[in-house]
């Protein structure tokens, strides 16, 4: 076992939060190494608590949490080493993406001329220099999504967090997203990405935590879980302008179960293959030149997942 | 390179300029703006308004400046344009959902604390000085030159300086307090409107329970006394130097345990 002091692990020992009578989550344990470990479950699952109390936005109620050897209890040091980008989408009123982010790296200690080269490095790297001097209150969601994740990575952490990162962003968005995830997770540091959508943390994870009612109910290597995922068919939920048309070209892959045309713009599909599926999605979108306004995972598909690995996991064991 | 204690000073000052930007420029700094203005509106209307006959004797100036200023500067605006500024100081961005940012920068929360109640203390002192000073010469100035004179004096002069010390030291007093209720109520207004019924029954409780309000030492700095009523209960006036330390531990002390409840400071903006 990984002392608490281990100064490359994220640690929690025990840790449980109740709101009141309400479980946050119960009796966690684990230790995330470095990389890019994806957290899986549906909402309400306790996801955004583990993150909280990862970077002491909440404190636990029982056991103990030390991220690189540091406790979340010092945030004056923690946030040295971690950036978190959360799942608010509120902004500070008044504040452009540039001055939000200089106003965060002047807390960090940089001096006016450090903390200008860093905001406009971040606000390159997320795609949002042009909007570097427009107020975040005209943004999109999805630029709302990109400053975000340009205030949680500008002081250049060990650590990064991020809750539903993804959400919000367009295709293009996400890939580029999915990349600086990558690249951040290849120089060594540690990638914790939520996600309720489980292809995406599939596609970029190298380890997986998956919770539901606030407990561990799977942890671990991609593969190890990935294998329980693919014996059931996942649900996507499309919404496009030619539903007919996605549907004609998808009934050709091996890997489709079922799909259904939803009301006039809805297209569900039952596929074995996620990956495969979204790879051949994106093809038929380019080749068709169909306009898809959302992809997402149907609930249903979330819930048959947890109910096969709770099913066959009693007691809590990691998968 | 940054030594420790230069980032502190650095994070603090970087703080209180935020907040004084807050406090000054945004939109919710209107309810604070109308507020100092009241005052200013009824003494520019006593001003076009007073008789002939009172625009002669500027002797009353002093005494009226004097009630104007315990009964309404002092007991309403300066105590409510606190209210406004510093329960915001937490509470607001509580409300706006947006103090997770702070909390997610390598701050310790005592330096948290104390760049927010700086920067909370600098606005106000600089709104209500203002208002103050304006608010004394509109009383004046009505009178012409006897007015001019009294006020420019040297006992004027002394005795306006005498009030600004009230405004800054109740700045430093409410501010504390209501820094502190913002981090512990969700409508701390509530509690500002009890400890407001508290402030102005003081005058009437025995001096024992007078030394649990801040007014009881603010008005020890006042040049001219004025009359509470027939009710009131007189007690001998609190030395200037006493008064100033009961009000810098009290405050002190305020801000202490504000900084006690923000390290315990969750973020779970749902419950709020």
């Amino acid at each position: 076992m990984t002392s608490l002091q281990s100064s490359d692990r994220i640690v929690f020992r025990d840790v449980s939060k109740f709101y009141g009578e309400v479980l946050g989550v119960n009796k966690v344990n684990l230790e995330v190494a470095p990389g890019l470990t994806g957290l899986v479950g549906p909402n309400g699952s306790g996801k955004s608590t583990l993150m909280h109390l990862m970077t002491g936005l909440l404190r636990p109620s029982r056991g103990e949490i030390s991220v690189c050897g540091v406790s979340p209890d010092r945030p004056e040091q923690l946030f040295h080493l971690v950036g978190y980008c959360t799942q608010y989408d509120n902004f500070p009123n008044g504040s452009t993406g540039l001055s939000f982010l200089r106003f965060a790296l002047a807390l960090h200690g940089y001096s006016k001329h450090e903390a200008d080269e860093r905001a406009w490095a971040a606000l390159a790297r997320v795609g949002l220099s042009d909007a570097a001097n427009r107020r975040i209150a005209g943004y999109s969601k999805g630029m709302r999504q990109r400053i975000k994740l340009a205030h949680a990575h500008c002081h250049d952490p060990r650590v990064l967090v991020l809750d539903e990162p993804l959400n919000g962003l367009d295709p293009m968005g996400r890939a580029e997203m999915i990349d600086l995830f990558t690249d951040l997770a290849k120089e060594g540091r540690h990638i914790i990405v939520s996600s309720h959508i489980l292809h995406e943390v599939d596609v970029i994870s190298d380890g997986v935590i998956m919770i539901h009612g606030g407990a561990i109910v799977a942890e671990g290597g991609i593969r190890e879980v990935r294998g329980e995922i693919t014996s059931h068919p996942i649900q996507v939920l499309i919404r496009c302008d030619q539903p007919h048309v996605v549907a004609s070209r998808i009934f050709e892959l091996e890997h489709i179960v079922e799909a259904r045309i939803i009301e006039r713009d809805g297209l569900l599909v039952r596929t074995r293959d996620a990956a495969d599926f979204f790879t051949q999605f994106n093809r038929i979108v380019i080749d068709t030149g169909v306009v898809v306004e959302t992809v997402a995972p149907a609930d249903e598909s979330v819930h048959a997942v947890y109910d096969y690995l709770i099913g066959e996991g009693q007691g809590g064991g990691s998968a | 390179m940054t030594t420790p204690s230069n980032l502190l000073q650095r994070q603090a000052i970087t703080l209180a300029r935020h907040e004084i930007r807050r406090s000054l420029f945004s939109r919710r700094s209107l309810s604070v703006y109308l507020l100092v203005a009241m005052p200013l509106a009824l003494m520019l209307l006593r001003a076009l308004f007073m008789p002939g006959s009172m625009r002669a004797d500027a002797t009353h100036a002093t005494t009226e400046f004097a009630e104007v200023f315990h009964f309404f500067l002092l007991r309403f605006v300066v105590f409510f344009a606190n209210a406004l500024i510093f329960v915001r100081l937490f509470r607001g961005e509580i409300l706006e959902k947006s103090l997770h940012y702070t909390l997610l920068a390598p701050l310790h929360r005592t330096v948290l604390v104390l760049g927010k109640y700086l920067g909370g203390v600098l606005s106000a002192t600089l709104i209500l000085v203002i208002t103050t000073m304006l608010t004394y010469v509109l009383v004046y100035l009505p009178h012409g030159a006897a007015g001019r004179q009294l006020m420019l004096s040297g006992a004027g002069i002394a005795s306006l300086a005498s009030y600004l010390v009230i405004v800054v030291l109740a700045c430093f007093a409410y501010g504390a307090l209501f820094m502190l209720a913002g981090l512990f109520f969700k409508n701390p207004m509530v509690p500002a409107i009890v400890f407001l019924g508290w402030e102005t029954l003081t005058p009437f409780l025995p001096t024992f329970l007078k030394v649990l309000s801040f007014v009881h030492y603010l008005v020890s700095f006042a040049p001219v006394p004025v009359n509470l009523g027939a009710f009131a209960l007189l007690a001998q006036p609190v030395p200037w130097w006493v008064a100033l330390v009961a009000l810098s531990v009290s405050s002190a002390a305020l801000v202490f345990v504000a900084s006690r409840v923000a390290r315990r400071l969750e973020v779970t903006y749902s419950a709020d």
